[in-house]
C-alpha cells in the first residue's frame, strides 16, 4: 500500500529524466523510486525528447509507446508471448488480505495451502538491487509483490528489471509473507506478462482535473481512481435491489420495444430513426409506461421493466440523452399503495449500499427513515408562498395577477414569463410549484394530487375535482419518481390524450410563425419541431378494458446519483454522451 | 381511429365467423346454448323481434343505428354496433353521476391463491362465513336463469368460477337481472363473497357483492372450434411446461397478425402465451444468477454510440439536435464492455437490447436482446465449460430434464429432441470441413490462392454466395451448408479463421486461426465467443484488413474504434468473452419456429401505410 501512495502521489507529474537512477544501486533504507519506464526507455525518450523540449504529453506518449512496443517484440523474440491466453488465479487480493490478516509482521507462510496465484494490474513498484516490490491491483484491491533475485526461476529478475512497466498486467505465483513493516505480500516464485501495456499510466491529479478525459476515456478514470469503479459496483448493487425487492413481491419482468411507430407515454422530444427494410420512420422510446400497460390489459397483474429511455434534449448534470428507469404496474392497486411500494425500495436500496438510512449528499444529510412526508401540491404551495389555490376561483387571468403580487419581486424573468404563459390553472399551480415549493424538498416528500391539465395519463381524484390520484417523489430539490393511478377509461384517455396534441400542435405552429424565415433558428431552439402522435393501438387495448391500477416510474441514475453522493449524472453512467470534440 | 377499431372488431368477428360451433363439444355447446336461452328467455319479444330487425339492417348496409338502446347482449351482433352499444351503456351510467371505472378495489387473494387455499373444499361445501375478495376478467358468461348466472373469472394465468345466485346479492330480481345483462365477456370484474364448491365439485366463489372494475368495450373473440375447444386449451395451458411442444394452430385466436398485434388478445385468450413469457423471464432470470454467483458484475453500456462497432452489422442512424450529433444504435456492446475490462472491472456482463437495420424474418427483429460476459483471465477453453454448465443448467431448471422437445421441421411433423446433455461435441472448423467435404483447405487462407480454392468448391457443390466472394464469406457459405446442417444437439463450432475473427485472438498453436467457438443448437448459432483479442498492434492491423474487405464492397465488414483501440494499449488483461442470443434461446425452450413469438411487441410492417406508397417509393 505504501508504495501505492507513493506513485499515485507523484507518478507521471516525474520527468522522465528520473530514469538514470535505474541502474543506480541502493539499500533498501536508501532512496526509493519509481520508474514508469525501465532501462530501455532511456535512449529513445531521449531522442525524443529533442523534438519536443515543450515536452508535450503526447509525444512522451508516443515515445513511450514506441519504446513497449519495442519489449513486446523483445519478449516475442525470446518465445515468450506478451499477451497471454489465460492464467490460473487461486486468489484475489482481497481475499489474501483476509486470510492472512492475522499473519504477523515479518513472517512468512509457506506450507502447501499457502501456494497461491494472482493477477492484476502493477500500479507501482520500487527496486533495490536484488529485491523488487511491486503493488498489483485487480478487481477487488491491492497486494504486494515480494520479488527476491534468489527466488525467481530462470532469469526473471532481469525480466522484471527489463520489460516489466507499470501498468501491465501481471499473473505470479508464490507464498505469503508480511514484510517487517506490516505489508502483507505474494513472494513471488514466477510470474507471467500477461498483458502489455503499451502507454503509460496517467496522473491522478492530472485525470480529476481533466473531466472531459475521465469521461471519454472512462477506463483511464477508473485505472487512476479505484473508487471510480465502487460506484459501478454501488449501481449493480442498486438495480439487483429493485430487481429483488418487485420480485419478491411477485412483479415478472418483461421487455417492451425500443424502436416504435409513435413515441408516447411522456411529453419529450423523440430521437427518430429509419429502417431501411420497412421503409418507416421509427422514434426510440421516451418511456415504457403504454406498453406495460398494454400487458395489464392482457392478464399480467405485476409487470415491470428496467431499460433505457431516450430523450433528444439537451444534456446537463441531471440529464443524458439516454437513461434507465424501472416502471412498474401492479393491477388493482392505487396511488396509495404506490408510495409504500416506493418507500419500500428506496429504502432497501439504501441499506444495500449504506446499512443505514441516513445518508449524505453533497453536504446534506437526508433522512431516509420511513414513512416520508406526504402532502398535496396545493397545501406545499399555500404553506410556501401563502396563496390558496383553492381560493383562486377560475380566472386565470386573475389568479396570474395573485400569484405575480404574492410571489413579489424576487421573481427571476423567466420564472415570471412562463407564469404568464401557463395555459390553465393547473399549469399555474404546477408552475409556482417548481420555481417555489420543488427547491426546498430535501427530506423525501411525496407530493401528491397534481392538476388534471399536467397529469394525462392520470385517473381523476376520485374526491376533489380538477385533480389526479398521482405523486412524484422529491429527494435533494430532485424529482426521483413519478406515479399514478392509472387512467382507465378509455375515452376520457382519448380526448386527453386528444387535448395533448392539438396543444403541442398549437405550440409548434406559434413558434413556427413566430420564428419564420429563419430556418437556422427553427431548428437549433425549437423545443416543439418534433411531432407529437396519438398511440391509437394504445386506445384500443383501453377499450378491452385494463383493470384498475397504479404504476410507478422511478428514475435509476439518479438514485444512484444520490446513493453514490454523486454531484452528476455522468458520474453513476459508464459511457455518458459528450459533445463532439474539438 | 374509427379505422383501428373497426379493423380490430373485423379481425375479431372473422374468427367468430369462421368458427361454427361444432357440437361434438358437449361441455362447450351446452354453455352456449344456455346461454342464448337465457338471453331469449330474458328479453322481451318485443326487445328480441327489434333486435332481429336490426341485424337484417346490419347485414344490409353495416350502418349503425343511432337510436339504438344499449340493452341488447347478443354476440352475433356486428362488431361495431357492439362497441357504440357499449360507449352508449358507459354514457348512460356516467349521465347517472356513477364512475364505471372505480378506483380500487381490494383483493384479498389471488385466484391462484384461491384455488390453492380452497380446492380441498368438499363436493357442495360452503363456507359461508369466509369473507374472499377476488378480481379479475370474465372470459365466459353462462345464465342458467335471470336469478342465476355463473362466470369464469381468470387472472394471473388460472380461472375460478363465479356462481352468483340473486338470492345472495342484496339486489331485488329485476335489480339482479338487469345488472346482469350488463355485465359483458371480457369485463374485468371484482367480486366479495365467500368460497364453496358446487354438487359437481367446481371450486366457485359465491358472491355477496359483484362490481365492474373495468368494461370490455369490443366483442371478444370467441373460442373456436376445434372438438372440445374452451375446457381442452385450458386444461392443456395448465399443464404446459418449457421445453414441450405448442400447437398455436389450435389456439382461440390463431391469427398471427392480430396475435403479434394486439398481444394483449393473445395473452387473454390463448393461455400458454403467458407461460412463454414468463419462460422468457425465467431465462434472464437464471443467466443473472448464474452470473452474480460468478462475481461478475451487471453494467449499462451506451445504446446510442458515435460509431457502431463490435460486430459486423447495418446500424440505424438517429440525430442529437442539441449537440447536433449524428448517433448510431448499438449493434454490439463488446467494445466497451471490454473498456470496462481495461478499467479494472474483471467480470462484467449486460443484458440488453441491440439494434440491426436489417430484414424482418423468422429469427431476426431488428431489436434484439443479448447476453454477453466479459471475464478477464479464462480463455475460450474455459468458456465452453462455462456454457455447457449454464445452459445444460437451465435446462434442468426450467423444464426438468435435460431434453427438451421442439418443432424443427414445422408443426405437420414429428418434434425432434434436443439434448443438453453436457457435454457438448466440438467440431474443428476448417478440420471439419476438409473431412466432410473431402477437401483441402489451404493453410494460408488470406491467399489469393485460398480465395480460389474456396470460390471453385461453392461452384462445385452449387451453394450460392452472393458478392463480395471474400474469402470470409465463401467460407461462412461452407460452413453453412456442410457443418451447420449437423448441428442439432448442442454443438461447438470452433477455431474460426483470423479473416472471420477480427476481435478474437490468433490461436496458439495453429496458424492463421482464432481461439473462437460458436455454439449452434437446431443449426441455429445461439453463441459466440472467443479468447480477446489484446494486442493492440495486432488489433489495428485486423481492422486494416477489414476495411479492405469493406472497399471492396462488403459492407458488414467491421469499422475502426479508435477509443478501444487505445484502451487495448493500456492494456487489457487475457480475458473471455461470450455472447449469447435470448431471443433464440427462449424460441428452444417455448417451441417457436418464429422469432415474433417470444418478442411481447415484435416489429410488423405498418399497417396503415398502402401498399401503392410502397410501390412508388421504391421506383425512386
Amino acid at each position: 500500500m505504501e508504495a501505492l501512495k507513493v506513485w499515485t502521489s507523484l507518478s507521471s507529474s516525474l520527468p522522465i529524466s528520473f530514469r538514470h537512477l535505474i541502474h543506480t544501486r541502493h539499500r533498501i533504507t536508501s532512496l526509493t523510486f519509481l520508474r514508469r519506464c525501465s532501462s530501455t526507455t532511456a535512449s529513445a525518450s531521449t531522442r525524443n525528447r529533442r523534438s519536443s523540449s515543450s515536452s508535450t504529453s503526447t509525444s512522451d506518449r508516443e515515445a513511450i509507446r514506441a519504446i513497449r512496443i519495442k519489449k513486446v517484440e523483445e519478449l516475442r523474440g525470446k518465445g515468450l508471448e506478451p499477451y497471454a491466453y489465460n492464467w490460473d488465479r487461486t486468489h484475489s487480493a482481497n481475499q489474501l488480505q483476509e486470510i492472512y490478516k492475522s499473519l504477523p509482521n515479518g513472517e512468512a507462510s509457506d506450507g502447501e495451502n499457502d501456494r497461491v496465484s494472482v493477477a492484476g494490474r502493477i500500479v507501482a513498484r520500487r527496486a533495490f538491487g536484488k529485491l523488487a516490490f511491486l503493488t498489483l491491483r485487480d478487481d477487488s484491491g491491492t497486494i504486494q509483490l515480494y520479488c527476491e533475485k534468489e527466488r525467481l526461476v530462470n532469469d526473471q529478475f532481469e525480466q522484471l528489471k527489463n520489460h516489466v512497466d507499470i501498468g501491465d498486467i501481471l499473473g505470479a505465483s508464490g507464498s505469503m509473507k508480511r514484510t517487517e513493516k506490516g505489508e502483507l505480500s505474494v513472494l513471488v516464485n514466477s510470474f507471467a506478462i500477461l498483458t502489455k501495456s503499451l502507454l503509460p499510466l496517467p496522473d491522478k491529479y492530472h485525470g480529476l482535473t481533466d473531466v472531459d478525459k475521465r469521461y471519454r476515456q472512462r477506463y483511464v478514470d477508473m485505472i487512476a481512481n479505484p473508487e471510480v469503479a465502487d460506484v459501478f459496483r454501488k449501481r449493480a448493487k442498486i438495480v439487483s435491489e429493485i430487481r429483488k425487492t418487485v420480485e419478491s413481491l411477485g412483479f415478472l419482468e418483461v421487455e417492451t420495444p425500443v424502436l416504435q411507430g409513435a413515441a408516447g407515454g411522456a411529453e419529450a422530444r423523440p430521437f427518430v430513426t429509419y429502417h431501411n427494410s420497412l421503409r418507416r420512420d421509427l422514434y426510440l422510446r421516451i418511456a415504457t409506461e403504454l406498453h406495460l400497460k398494454r400487458m395489464l390489459v392482457g392478464g399480467f397483474e405485476k409487470v415491470y421493466e428496467i431499460g433505457r429511455i431516450f430523450r433528444n434534449e439537451g444534456i446537463s448534470t441531471r440529464h443524458n440523452p439516454e437513461f434507465t428507469t424501472i416502471e412498474m404496474y401492479e393491477a388493482f392497486s392505487d396511488y396509495q399503495s404506490m408510495m409504500n411500494m416506493t418507500e419500500e425500495i428506496v429504502t432497501r436500496c439504501a441499506l444495500a449500499v449504506h446499512g443505514k438510512l441516513t445518508i449524505d449528499y453533497q453536504g446534506v444529510e437526508i433522512n431516509l427513515e420511513r414513512p416520508w412526508r406526504r402532502e398535496t401540491m396545493h397545501n406545499l404551495v399555500k404553506e410556501t408562498t401563502g396563496i390558496d389555490f383553492n381560493e383562486l376561483g377560475n380566472d386565470l387571468k386573475a389568479a396570474k395577477e395573485v400569484t405575480l403580487r404574492g410571489l413579489g419581486v424576487g421573481l427571476e424573468n423567466k420564472d415570471k414569463s412562463a407564469i404568464e404563459a401557463s395555459p390553465s390553472l393547473g399549469n399555474l399551480l404546477n408552475e409556482v410549484f417548481e420555481i417555489t415549493v420543488e427547491p426546498k424538498l430535501l427530506q423525501p416528500t411525496f407530493v401528491l394530487d397534481y392538476p388534471i391539465e399536467i397529469s394525462p395519463l392520470a385517473k381523476p381524484h376520485r374526491r376533489r375535482a380538477g385533480l389526479t390520484e398521482r405523486f412524484e417523489l422529491f429527494i435533494c430539490g430532485r424529482e426521483l419518481a413519478n406515479a399514478f393511478s392509472e387512467l382507465t377509461d378509455p375515452l376520457d384517455q382519448r380526448s386527453r390524450l386528444e387535448e395533448q396534441v392539438r396543444q403541442h400542435n398549437e405550440k409548434r405552429a406559434a413558434h413556427v410563425a413566430e420564428t419564420s424565415g429563419e430556418e437556422e433558428n427553427l431548428k437549433k431552439n425549437e423545443d416543439n419541431s418534433y411531432e407529437v402522435t396519438l398511440d391509437d393501438d394504445f386506445l384500443t387495448a383501453l377499450e378491452y378494458g385494463m383493470p384498475p391500477a397504479s404504476g410507478m416510474g422511478l428514475g435509476i441514475d439518479r438514485l444512484v446519483m444520490l446513493l453514490t453522493n454523486s454531484a452528476s449524472i455522468r458520474d453513476v453512467i459508464a459511457f455518458p454522451v459528450l459533445k463532439i470534440q474539438q | 381511429m374509427e379505422g383501428s377499431v373497426e379493423e380490430t372488431a373485423k379481425a375479431v368477428s372473422n374468427l367468430v365467423v369462421d368458427s361454427p360451433v361444432d357440437p361434438s363439444a358437449p361441455e362447450e355447446t351446452i354453455s352456449k346454448n344456455a346461454l342464448k336461452k337465457a338471453m331469449k328467455n330474458k328479453q322481451k319479444e318485443e326487445e328480441r323481434r327489434r333486435k332481429e330487425e336490426e341485424k337484417a339492417k346490419q347485414a344490409a348496409a353495416k350502418a349503425s343505428s343511432q337510436s339504438q338502446k344499449p340493452a341488447a347482449d347478443d354476440e352475433d351482433m356486428d362488431p361495431t354496433q357492439y362497441f357504440e352499444n357499449r360507449l352508449k351503456y358507459l354514457a348512460t351510467k356516467k349521465a347517472d353521476g356513477k364512475n364505471p371505472y372505480p378506483h380500487k378495489f381490494f383483493v384479498t387473494l389471488t385466484i391462484l391463491e384461491y384455488i390453492e387455499k380452497f380446492e380441498s373444499l368438499n363436493n357442495g361445501e360452503h363456507l359461508e362465513s369466509e369473507t374472499v375478495s377476488l378480481a379479475g376478467r370474465i372470459m365466459s358468461k353462462r345464465a342458467s336463469s335471470s336469478k342465476l348466472f355463473f362466470y369464469d373469472l381468470h387472472g394471473a394465468g388460472a380461472k375460478v368460477q363465479v356462481m352468483t345466485d340473486a338470492s345472495k346479492s342484496g339486489m331485488d330480481e329485476v335489480e339482479f337481472s338487469k345488472f346482469h345483462s350488463s355485465v359483458k365477456r371480457g369485463d374485468i370484474v371484482g367480486v366479495t363473497g365467500f368460497p364453496g364448491k358446487t354438487k359437481r365439485g367446481e371450486l366457485s366463489i359465491f358472491p355477496r357483492s359483484f362490481v365492474v372494475l373495468s368494461h370490455c368495450l369490443h366483442m371478444m373473440p370467441r373460442q373456436k372450434a376445434a372438438p372440445g375447444a374452451d375446457t381442452t386449451n385450458v386444461k392443456k395451458t395448465d399443464i404446459w411446461v418449457p421445453g414441450s411442444t405448442r400447437n398455436p394452430e389450435a389456439y382461440i385466436l390463431k391469427d398471427q397478425e392480430t396475435r403479434y398485434r394486439q398481444r394483449y388478445l393473445d395473452l387473454m385468450l390463448n393461455m400458454e402465451v403467458r407461460q412463454i413469457f414468463k419462460t422468457r423471464s425465467k431465462i434472464i432470470s437464471y443467466i443473472r444468477k448464474f452470473l452474480d454467483d460468478l462475481d461478475f458484475l451487471e453494467v449499462e453500456t451506451p445504446m446510442m454510440n458515435m460509431i457502431a462497432g463490435g460486430a459486423a452489422a447495418r446500424p440505424f442512424v438517429t440525430h442529437h439536435n442539441d449537440l447536433n450529433m449524428k448517433l448510431y444504435m448499438r449493434i454490439a456492446p463488446e467494445l466497451y464492455l471490454k473498456e470496462l475490462v481495461v478499467g479494472g472491472l474483471e467480470r462484467v456482463y449486460e443484458i440488453g437490447k441491440q439494434f440491426r437495420n436489417e430484414g424482418i424474418d423468422l429469427t431476426h427483429n431488428p431489436e434484439f436482446t443479448t447476453c454477453e460476459f466479459y471475464m478477464a483471465f479464462a480463455d475460450y477453453n474455459d468458456l465452453m465449460e462455462l456454457t455447457e454448465k449454464m445452459l445444460s443448467g437451465m435446462v434442468k431448471e426450467i423444464t426438468g430434464g435435460y431434453k427438451i422437445k421442439y418443432h424443427a421441421n414445422g408443426l405437420d411433423k414429428d418434434p425432434i429432441e434436443i439434448d443438453f446433455t453436457p457435454p457438448f461435441r466440438r467440431i474443428d472448423m476448417i478440420e471439419e470441413l476438409d473431412k466432410v467435404a473431402n477437401l483441402q483447405i489451404p493453410k494460408d487462407l488470406s491467399s489469393d490462392e485460398a480465395n480460389k480454392y474456396l470460390a471453385d468448391v461453392c461452384l462445385k457443390f452449387d451453394i450460392k454466395c452472393p458478392p463480395p466472394l471474400t474469402t470470409a464469406r465463401l467460407l461462412d457459405k461452407l460452413v453453412g451448408h456442410f457443418l451447420e446442417e449437423t448441428c442439432v444437439n448442442p454443438t461447438y463450432i470452433i477455431n474460426h479463421p483470423e479473416i472471420m475473427s477480427p476481435l478474437a485472438k490468433w490461436h496458439r498453436s495453429k496458424p492463421s486461426l482464432t481461439e473462437r467457438f460458436e455454439l449452434f443448437i437446431n443449426k441455429h448459432e445461439l453463441c459466440n465467443a472467443y479468447t480477446e483479442l489484446n494486442d493492440p498492434v495486432v488489433q489495428r492491423q485486423r481492422f486494416a484488413d477489414q476495411l479492405k474487405d469493406r472497399q471492396s464492397g462488403d459492407d458488414e465488414a467491421m469499422a475502426l474504434d479508435e477509443t478501444f483501440c487505445t484502451a487495448l494499449e493500456y492494456g487489457l488483461p487475457p480475458t473471455g468473452g461470450w455472447g449469447l442470443g435470448i431471443d433464440r434461446l427462449s424460441m428452444l425452450f417455448t417451441d417457436s419456429q418464429n422469432i415474433k413469438e417470444v418478442l411481447l411487441f415484435p416489429a410488423m410492417k405498418p399497417q396503415d401505410e398502402p401498399c401503392a406508397k410502397v410501390a412508388a417509393t421504391s421506383e425512386v
